[in-house]
């Protein structure tokens, strides 16, 4: 999906900007990482392109569309290519790892009666195939996180928006993450993450070989492009 | 997902959102089965009313009496005619004589009949309706009493009103109150599906927020009310072929009372669908009214 911000401003409860008079695009295919010292920040921006929380001036397009203009029935037809890892997107608490992951594929249209094959097979990929069959409650925080990421990416969306994806990740599973991440943008997903600055520029450099990541900043409600890249 | 899929995953998803709700649902199953057991008892009551309507329909009687100047030929007539009439089943011809003999059954009627020294009564006609048409006794009774020769009709007109207006009476009360109380019901249906449905709004904001579409978000709680709406049925239905089985035979024995053993099981069967039915409505209209709470609109 391909996405334009034109003179955005957004502003948190309290009044206070979190992005003043923004342009930015990020096109399709594209992998970017928000870097903000501000976490609401990027939380806030992330849901505004995600269509939840609406710009209070400016113009935002994906795929030439303005989200906030939807019908609500057009609205969850644009979600069906729209995958979200949200920090309040939690697990379904009353449903295994397997159930959460799959409720998804119902929810998007995409179950069929290989998906239970498909959904224990990434779950061995991704170190969790022993947990399939746990609730939410049984797994470490690492791990929600790892089957949210795996939940928002597995019906390969057009569109993934990740709010510090990393968050409380293991380093074994940090590196798995961002191999989906990396495998789901080189298959044409539009990717726009937030992470921790230091923490994650580091990790990123090590492992993001050969895949390249447009950077950007984002604080006192200004967005710049850093241009760094890690390739 | 076709639409049997669909269908399937709403039925294990309602199945399985019964058992999470936990204590809830328990409330919910009791609500329904203490509701369905007064409608039954309405309903039961209204049936038996009916049965017991229906037998004296079919054991409608009205007496004929004739003048004590009736001659053979005239009863020979009369004969005919209740022969020909489409809304007679049987009649017999009791003769004074016989009426006499069942008077003096009576020791004081007896002790009556030999101070007069001769016999008082006449001959009379004991007339049958056909099934069904007790409502046409009216008309019969005017019929005959337009023969020369019958003195008197008598089929208990007033007694017959008296107890068919009660009936109705008692048929339209009750169906206020198990109005009353079908809409109470639902209303606490309602309102303890809206705390389960409370306990789970993150849940449902991430069904919306995830994307899943209206029947995956409606379906469960839906399916959720008709399963327990169900449920509180066959406790209903278990606790009445109880009653049937044990109370109807120990009311039969000690009491003499026989409706609930003599009443066809054709009706019975006919009230456990009825119950099931309603449970099913009870269910599906709270889930359907709790799903209609403004803040649960605003979430799903």
């Amino acid at each position: 999906m391909f996405i334009q911000g034109f003179h955005l401003t957004q502003t948190d409860a309290s009044g206070m900007p979190i992005l003043e008079d923004a342009y930015f695009s990020f096109p399709e295919g594209s992998y970017t990482v928000l870097l903000s010292e501000n976490v609401l920040s990027a939380t806030a921006f992330l849901k505004m392109l995600a269509g939840e929380y609406h710009p209070v001036t400016g113009t935002l397009r994906v795929d030439h569309q303005d989200p906030y203009t939807l019908t609500e029935s057009q609205k969850r037809r644009w979600l069906t290519d729209v995958g979200v890892i949200f920090s309040d997107f939690k697990l379904f608490s009353d449903r295994t790892v397997v159930e959460n992951i799959l409720f998804i594929l119902r929810a998007k249209g995409f179950w069929d009666k290989d998906s239970l094959g498909a959904v224990n097979i990434l779950l061995n990929k991704a170190g969790l195939g022993a947990k399939a069959n746990l609730l939410p409650e049984a797994l470490t925080e690492g791990e929600r996180q790892l089957v949210m990421a795996l939940r928002a990416m597995i019906f390969r969306p057009r569109l993934l928006l990740a709010d510090d994806p990393f968050q409380g990740v293991e380093e074994s599973a940090f590196r798995i993450l961002f191999k989906f991440l990396s495998e789901l943008n080189k298959s044409g997903t539009t990717i726009v993450i937030s992470a921790r600055q230091a923490a994650f520029l580091e990790e990123a450099k090590k492992l993001g070989e050969g895949q390249t990541i447009r950077w950007m900043q984002l604080d006192g409600g200004k967005l710049h492009s850093l241009e760094e890249k890690v390739s | 997902m076709n639409l049997i899929s669909r269908l399937g995953y709403v039925i294990k998803e309602g199945f399985l959102q019964v058992i999470r709700a936990g204590g809830l649902s328990v409330a919910v199953i009791v609500i329904i089965a203490a509701t369905l057991l007064q409608l039954s008892l309405f309903l039961g009551v209204s049936r038996v009313l009916d049965h017991a309507f229906s037998s004296a329909n079919q054991k409608f009687e009205m007496a004929v009496f004739l003048s004590a100047s009736t001659t053979q030929a005239d009863t020979a007539r009369l004969q005919n005619f209740l022969s020909g009439d489409t809304r007679v089943e049987s009649f017999q011809l009791i003769t004074k004589e016989v009426a006499l003999q069942d008077f003096r059954k009576d020791p004081s009627i007896d002790q009556m009949v030999k101070a007069l020294g001769e016999n008082p009564l006449t001959d009379s006609f004991t007339v049958v309706l056909k099934n069904g048409v007790a409502g046409e006794a009216d008309s019969l009774a005017a019929d005959l009493k337009k023969e020369s020769h019958v003195e008197d009709v008598s089929y208990g007109k007033g007694e017959w009103e008296t107890v068919s207006n009660l009936a109705r009476v008692i048929r339209w009360a009750g169906l206020l109150m198990a109005s009353l109380v079908f809409l109470t019901a639902l209303f606490i249906v309602a309102n303890t599906l809206t705390l389960a449905l409370w306990a789970r709004r993150e849940d449902m904001l991430s069904m919306v927020r995830l994307g899943a579409p209206v029947w995956m978000r409606w379906g469960p709680y839906l399916c959720e009310g008709i399963i327990q709406g169900l449920m509180g049925s066959v406790i209903v239905m278990v606790v009445l072929e109880v009653v049937r089985r044990v109370a109807g035979e120990a009311l039969q024995k000690y009491g003499g009372f026989d409706i609930l053993a003599t009443l066809p099981f054709q009706e019975w069967l006919s009230l456990y669908l009825n119950l099931l039915v309603m449970g099913g409505v009870i269910g599906m209209l709270g889930a359907f009214w709790a799903l209609q709470k403004k803040w649960v609109k605003e979430l799903l």
